[in-house]
Formats: structure tokens, sequence, C-alpha cells
């Protein structure tokens, strides 16, 4: 059967879209990958099944929302684990990080610029208890999967991609951030050294987030 | 047949859907409760310091929407093609996005300050009740009003959509009134034999 068009509709950065990015790159599937300048939004809003983007475009047939996304990906192109429980234990980590991302999400607009806040305070009362939280589950689960560059199971899964992407921005926005952290961190080198992966960071546009 | 135990609080909330998941495929579960005078003890033991947790033959599993999809997929409410799937999880996440903007709103309504409930009910419930009932309600007609949200047979997201609004009218009467195609769709799901026998024999509790 002929590849279905893929098209993927974001802004110019990283943050909801870059997994699904990766996904169609590492499965060497071409797709459309537009990126909507924040002046040209508010137009296309209404456009959005949900008002929100990422949007993939699958024959033209929209699907919002980025873990949809992702998880639809991964199931067309093998990223999911190798059972359904594998499956199930890549969406929770992924539904753990979410939680972490609401949790923080004043932090990290303070720190891009995007409102105003109080950094030192945001930290203190936010984010290192969010830190602690999401990334001691993580380095407990890398360790536990064996510290062999997987968060779940033997192969590479979206939720490894996701994390890795995420690990980049606090890399950049917060240097030492995740120093007490060193399993994920190695876990996280080792799945941007994947080569074609390795390949998409190389050529893709520098973005902080 | 592997062995079920489902462990959530005392109430609907976040694990009732995949309750009625389990209920609905006659698949026996262990339906573990635990109250709030014994949570901090079992705490520890799950692998999220989180509720619901599910556990198959003793491993667990955390997250609620992980949980759902997981039964869904292996009892076929899942919806029938991947892309199909897609769409329920979309609609999983717009509704987990609803619920995070609500929480101001649901913790005040575990609290007896009736102006605040009242102040957020105004600023905050409706707004994000709006937003995201709108959303399934052109996703209802859209689908062909067949009481589905997506495709033609019963999912995850029906069911849980469905069981959300009970709660939600406890405390707000009426909240769902401009809603009509997905007011007869809660009331097509409610109304399944087996959902109506799980309905009629649960316990009942405030959420």
């Amino acid at each position: 059967s002929t590849m279905p068009a893929y098209k993927l509709t974001y802004f110019n950065g990283r943050l909801r879209a870059e997994v699904a990015r990766q996904l169609l790159y590492l499965a060497g599937v071409p797709f459309e990958d537009v990126r909507v300048r924040r002046p040209d939004w508010p137009a296309l809003k209404s456009k959005m099944p949900f008002g929100e983007m990422p949007v993939l475009e699958v024959d033209g047939k929209p699907l919002p929302q980025s873990f949809a996304i992702n998880r639809y990906l991964a199931k067309e192109f093998g990223f999911t684990g190798k059972s359904p429980f594998e499956a199930a234990w890549v969406d929770a980590i992924a539904d753990q990080f979410k939680d972490y991302n609401i949790e923080t999400r004043r932090l990290f607009l303070v720190l891009l610029g995007m409102i105003q806040g109080d950094k030192e305070q945001l930290l203190k009362d936010v984010g290192i208890p969010a830190r602690d939280k999401f990334f001691g589950i993580l380095e407990k689960i890398a360790k536990e999967n064996g510290s062999n560059g997987h968060f779940v199971g033997q192969s590479l899964t979206w939720a490894d991609l996701l994390i890795a992407d995420h690990v980049k921005t606090v890399n950049i926005l917060l240097p030492g951030f995740l120093d007490g952290f060193p399993t994920v961190l190695d876990t996280v080198k080792k799945i941007e050294s994947t080569p074609k992966l390795k390949e998409w960071i190389e050529k893709s546009p520098y973005s902080k987030f | 047949m592997p062995t079920y135990k489902l462990s959530y609080f005392e109430g609907q909330g976040l694990g009732e859907v995949s309750r009625q998941l389990l209920h609905l495929s006659e698949t026996p579960f262990e339906d573990d409760r635990i109250s709030q005078e014994d949570w901090p003890k079992r705490k520890d033991s799950m692998p999220f310091a989180k509720l619901p947790v599910l556990f198959v033959d003793g491993k667990p599993l955390p997250q609620s929407l992980a949980i759902a999809r997981y039964l869904a997929n292996q009892f076929g409410f899942a919806g029938k093609t991947p892309f199909e799937s897609a769409w329920v999880d979309a609609l999983g996440d717009q509704f987990k996005d609803y619920f995070s903007e609500m929480v101001p709103y649901f913790m005040a309504l575990g609290g007896d300050n009736e102006e605040e409930k009242s102040r957020l009910q105004l600023e905050v419930a409706e707004p994000a009740i709006n937003k995201f009932f709108s959303i399934l309600e052109k996703r209802a007609k859209d689908n062909g009003s067949n009481g589905h949200f997506v495709g033609d047979s019963l999912t995850w997201i029906d069911i849980h959509i469905s069981d959300h609004m009970g709660v939600g009218e406890k405390y707000f009467p009426n909240a769902y009134a401009a809603f009509p195609t997905v007011l007869a769709l809660r009331e097509g799901t409610v109304s399944l034999p087996k959902l109506k026998e799980w309905i009629e024999k649960r316990p009942v509790t405030p959420y």
C-alpha cells in the first residue's frame, strides 16, 4: 500500500512537536514540516480541530493533541515498546511528564521571558520540588530498566524522545539543574546518540525550547 | 486471564472509567477502594505516589489515561482503526487539559466557602466547560450524532465523559444544558444494560 501524506503544523519551536518530527524522520518518512509564525497564528486558530497546535494531517485528515499524534506515529513506526504493557508504561511516563509540565509551567514561561515573575521564588517553591518528584521517579525507572539507555524496555520509544527533548531545554535554560539525576542524563545521552536522531538534531535549527 | 486489581480512592473521579471497562468486559477484578485515612500508608507502594494504579498479575501501571487505554485496547473499546484510536486519545487529552483548568473549582467544592464556590463556578468552571463541551458537541455532531464521539461503537472516551458529567451535575446542575448532542450521548451510554447495572450497584460517593 502507498505511504500516506503527512503534514505536521506547529510553531517554529521544539516543545510539543519535536517528538512527532523525530518519529517521522527516524522512520524515514517524508513529511511537510509546517512552522507557523506567531503573527500568522490568530487567522489559523479556528481552522484547528481544538483551536491549538500541533496538528497532524494524514492524507488531509486532521488529528490534534501532541500525545495522540506522538502515539499514533509511534505505533505506525514501531516506537511504542514491545508489548501492550510496555506501551502503557510509555503512556504513563508521558502523562507523568505532562503533570510535571503543568506544575512548572510558570517557571518555564518566566525563564523564556514570556511572562514576568520571580525566577528564584518559582525555582524554590515550584521548580525544585517538581523536579525532585518527577526526575526522582525517572532516575529510579531508568535504573530499574537496567540503565540500558531507555526508560521502558529495550528499544527506543516515544517516551525516550519526549524526555530527551525536554532535558535539552532544561540544560539550555537551567544548566546543572539535573546534575542530581545521573542515570537520567546518561540515558538521554544514549538516546541522542541514536544515529538517525543524532543526524536530525544536528541539522535542525537551534531552538531554546 | 490475568488477575486485575484497580486501586483508587473511594469515588468515581479518574478511576471509574477503568472500573466500567472491566465490568463491561465481564472481567473479574479487585476493586481496591482506598480511604483518605489509609492513603498515607499505601502511597509509597504506588509507582508515582498517586492513584489510580492498575495491577496486572501484580505488576503496577500508573496514570489514569494509560490504564484506561490499556484496558480499552485489551477489551475492544479503543476504536476500530489506529486513526480512530488516536482521536479517542486526543479527546482524552483534551479532557485532561479541561480537568486541570477546573482544579481550583474542584478544590473549592471540597471546602465550605460558598462565596468562593460561586465565584470559581463563574470565573473558572463556566469558561472551561464552555470551551471543552463546545468541542465535544461539535465532535458528536460531526461524528453523525450516533451516540459516540468516535466511530460507531462504544469507546473509553464515551464512558469517561459520561461518567464525569454525572459527577459535575451533582455540584453544578444543568452544567451541560447547552450541549444537547453530548447529553443524548451520555444518556445512551449510561443506559447500556451492563453500565446501568454497574451504576445502580456501585457505592454512592461525593465525586
